[in-house]
């Protein structure tokens, strides 16, 4: 088959097209860019050439300031795979030391008196894991959680922790259920953009893909929700890490605080 | 009906001449936006432990905003989490250089700065920083433009650029929102 003579040209003008845009690129890549925006940044055309080939390092960090600052009194909980794994298996020594739980937190983890403890069923065990952690090491304040918390090691906080979060919530009777608000569903579901409230599902709905130690809010009493709001709020409660829940609190009014505790506390979902 | 070799080479050629011309204009674009905004790849490459970040050093919670150093030098430390920034409105002053240090403990994040070329993505493992002049006063927002989860759409900050004469960092060198 002869070659078709129409092609000839196509091929050398096509070769040349392509090979002059590779030169332009890489004059203007690697040395017009450079030289005009290291002019800006007060850099001689030949160190901006090195620094854009790559053989000069880029802008060195400036040296930082060795910081005192510690992590109190957010927290002193950090996550890891085997932490995670460990929370996932419950163990004898948990139910041993439940026993010392049970007189507020009931026998399955269900609280005695909702209004004042949480319950402890079916909480997912990393969030249970940090806040026994934070009453240990007081960055979560409590008269009667801390002096339970600090004599417990880091192992014994894994089983307790793994034990309640494998009991089945509890129940709730469908009687008790009223229609939530339009408005509360929504910061809810939705958040509100205008007030930077992402939505509460964001990370407190199951999976969500959020912050782990996100705890589960369904199945708590309204006013145990309303007082932690209230707490994060007021800033007397403050180990969130990055003020992940203040920074959501502080924008959120009483009436919304009430509404969101009283919607969590009658719902199955979420 | 039979197409002849010549007209199949001119509807071709004429086909190539339009995406050269789309491939041309992206990239006048990008030459434009190089030459004119002055934007540029990140050149600053510092590793940082992302698990540990809020126990000790640089980004605890207590350390965050933006201080000035004896030296004079303005930094302002900030982290991206999921879903918000930490702090949440930052201070900074007009017309003199500042340096911006981000950091993230758990996914990908990416800010940028209304009306300005600061635009960084936010890594964890790595600070992201970025030197710059704000010439305009007022208060610009700084939006995560990088998904993150499902509180993305709600995750902004406020940068406040006030005139140096109303920049006026306490005892300690530091300059917050609430302050003013």
């Amino acid at each position: 088959m002869s070659t078709d003579p129409l092609d000839r040209p196509w091929r050398l003008w096509a070769s040349v097209a392509i090979l002059s845009v590779f030169v332009f690129s890489v004059l203007f890549g690697f040395v017009l860019l450079p030289i005009i925006q290291g002019r800006g940044a007060g850099l001689d055309a030949f160190e901006s050439i090195c620094r854009a080939l790559g053989l000069r390092p880029g802008s060195p960090a400036a040296p930082q300031p060795a910081s005192e600052a510690k992590a109190q009194p957010t927290t002193r909980v950090a996550w890891s795979a085997e932490l995670m794994q460990a929370l996932d298996r419950p163990s004898a020594i948990g139910a041993q030391l439940a026993a010392a739980c049970t007189a507020c937190h009931g026998k399955d983890g269900r609280s005695v008196d909702p209004k004042l403890y949480p319950d402890l069923a079916g909480q997912s065990a990393v969030a249970l894991y940090k806040q026994l952690n934070d009453f240990k090491s007081g960055s979560r304040l409590s008269a009667v959680m801390a002096p339970l918390a600090q004599p417990l090691s880091e192992e014994q906080i894994v089983a307790v922790s793994a034990h309640f979060a494998a009991f089945p919530v509890r129940s709730l009777p469908p009687a008790q259920m009223p229609a939530p608000s339009e408005a509360i569903e929504r910061l809810v579901a939705r958040g509100d953009p205008t007030r930077a409230i992402a939505a509460c599902n964001a990370c407190h709905g199951e999976q969500s893909g959020g912050p782990p130690e996100a705890p589960r809010l369904t199945h708590q009493g309204a006013q145990y929700l309303s007082a932690q709001l209230r707490a994060f709020k007021s800033g007397e409660r403050r180990n969130d890490i990055y003020s992940r829940m203040r920074n959501v609190a502080a924008v959120l009014s009483d009436s919304e605080i009430e509404g969101l505790a009283g919607f969590y506390s009658t719902t199955f979902t979420y | 009906m039979a197409i002849g070799e010549e007209a199949i080479v001119r509807s071709e050629l004429r086909w190539a001449a339009v995406s050269i011309g789309v491939v041309s204009l992206i990239m006048l674009a990008l030459i434009y936006a190089g030459i004119v905004h002055h934007i540029n790849p990140p050149s600053n490459i510092e590793p940082i432990d992302p698990k540990t970040l809020h126990l000790s050093g640089e980004f605890t919670e207590a350390n965050l905003g933006t201080r000035v150093s004896a030296e004079g030098q303005v930094t302002s430390r900030i982290v991206a989490t999921q879903f918000t920034f930490q702090p949440r409105c930052i201070v900074l002053p007009a017309n003199q250089r500042v340096t911006l240090r981000f950091a993230t403990p758990d996914v990908i994040h990416g800010i940028l700065v209304t009306g300005t070329n600061v635009n960084t993505m936010i890594v964890p493992g790595y600070v992201s920083q970025v030197h710059t002049v704000f010439t305009r006063t007022g208060e610009l927002l700084m939006p995560c433009h990088e998904y993150c989860g499902l509180g993305h759409s709600e995750m902004f900050a406020t940068l406040r650029v006030v005139p140096a004469s109303e920049f006026k960092p306490d005892a300690q060198g530091r300059v917050s929102c609430d302050a003013r």
